[in-house]
């Protein structure tokens, strides 16, 4: 189950990929550890990546989502950072665990699409936003009268106030895990969040949801 | 207390976080700071709600088919296989073929005694007939009349929210509403469009949740 090799391999990759047909040592959730994983990912292990998918998939597209305002822009983001983690897993030092340095992938890869659509400000829609399949984002299940309100504030503040506290607040990361993900050190990323929930308050005050609060 | 009398948490804020956590003790005694540090609290409460879920069946495979197209490392990449690469092609052929059409009617007008382009007629059969969109219609004003009578038993929540909370129910009726009208006005511009009122259903519906929870929260 190499990836890269000649294509006479590859159709196996595909056959594996589709039927799910993957050993039971390769499965998702096994006891596998960032070392181990890494070696698989550089070896061009189809498995690997499959395994780091049911890791970290659904999150990888929430956040991508929350950055780039649709669903279909979010899934590109994902397959994107994949393949810069498989390209680059040579050259990855192990710094930070492995799992950070994807979510850093694909942070960066969102960026990127960001720079290069310049499309975000047209098309940033939040619930309801459609894949050309027709799926949509569920809402969580416990939601919250401020969602939509919160939710379009978010969309204005600042990238990487934005990025912290989508990453904080949403998704649950650590101060220590922002900051290796965003790249600054744990005191910058917890300047970001106050920041971001400051500049929240004020426009959520804006619009008359909230009291209102000073600078 | 307003915020003109006390500007402790004002102060905070500009001084830093630790100064906002350290307000506990000031918010004890003044129940405008309280208040604030309620709200200050409440956004973290309420971010979790923006993560998104949905199904990517075909995701994973789009990733292994990437990855398996992908050089060996160091190489130069291929562009991705992305979802929008596919009608490209298509889509530039028909446009140069409607292009041609154009020039020849423009270039070519009384060649062989043809009506001016401007004159033909686009056959428009639409997806829905007339019949089915009456149907749809009486169904969704029957719906809206409901939605209309629980508005009408929420309006004096409404008018004078006394929590944070009800605010906040109030600003997302009224982003409803704003994007209700939007989308009705667009379905006036094209009745038969599907698209448009399932999306329009599914903010009748979400409106219709919103005001039930309304309700429930303003008789706890």
């Amino acid at each position: 189950m190499q990836i890269g090799r000649p294509p006479e391999d590859r159709s196996r990759i595909s056959f594996l990929a589709k039927e799910g047909n993957l050993p039971d040592s390769d499965r998702p959730g096994g006891p596998r550890d960032d070392e181990a994983l890494l070696e698989e990912c550089r070896a061009g292990n189809l498995s690997a990546f499959e395994h780091l998918y049911e890791m970290h998939g659904a999150r990888m597209k929430s956040i991508a989502a929350n950055l780039l305002g649709n669903l279909a822009d979010a899934e590109d983001a994902v397959q994107d950072c994949f393949l810069k983690v498989y390209r680059g897993a040579a050259s990855f030092r192990g710094a930070s665990r492995l799992s950070t340095w994807i979510y850093r992938v694909l942070v960066n890869s969102c960026y990127d699409m960001l720079r290069k659509r310049r499309r975000y400000p047209l098309e940033a829609r939040s619930e309801g936003e459609t894949l050309a399949s027709g799926r949509e984002a569920v809402t969580p299940a416990s939601d919250h009268p401020l969602r939509l309100s919160l939710e379009a504030c978010v969309k204005d503040l600042e990238p990487r106030r934005r990025a912290a506290f989508l990453l904080f607040e949403v998704e649950g990361f650590t101060h220590r895990e922002v900051g290796d993900i965003l790249g600054v050190p744990e005191g910058t990323s917890k300047t970001l969040l106050f920041e971001a929930r400051r500049e929240l308050q004020r426009r959520l005050w804006k619009r008359g949801v909230v009291p209102r609060v000073g600078a | 207390m307003n915020s003109g009398e006390c500007r402790q948490f004002d102060k905070a804020l500009a001084r830093g976080q630790e100064a906002v956590a350290a307000l506990e003790i000031h918010t004890a005694s003044c129940g405008d700071c309280r208040e604030r540090l309620r709200v200050w609290k409440e956004i973290s409460q309420a971010a979790p709600a923006l993560k998104k879920e949905w199904e990517s069946p075909d995701l994973f495979s789009r990733i292994a088919r990437a990855l398996a197209a992908a050089p060996p490392h160091g190489a130069q990449a291929p562009a991705l296989p992305r979802r929008r690469a596919t009608w490209i092609p298509a889509a530039a052929a028909a446009a140069l073929f409607v292009l041609s059409m154009i020039g020849l009617s423009v270039f070519k007008p009384g060649e062989s005694g043809r009506e001016p382009i401007s004159n033909l007629r686009v056959s428009r059969e639409p997806l829905m007939t007339e019949q089915t969109l009456n149907e749809v219609e009486s169904a969704e004003a029957k719906y809206l009349q409901s939605i209309e009578k629980l508005s009408r038993v929420a309006r004096p929540r409404l008018e004078s929210p006394g929590t944070a909370l009800l605010a906040a129910y109030k600003e997302k009726l009224e982003l409803l509403d704003s994007a209700i009208a939007e989308t009705r006005d667009q379905i006036q511009q094209n009745r038969f469009n599907t698209h448009l009122r399932r999306e329009l259903l599914a903010m009748y519906q979400e409106k219709q949740r919103t005001l039930q929870d309304l309700m429930k929260e303003a008789k706890s």
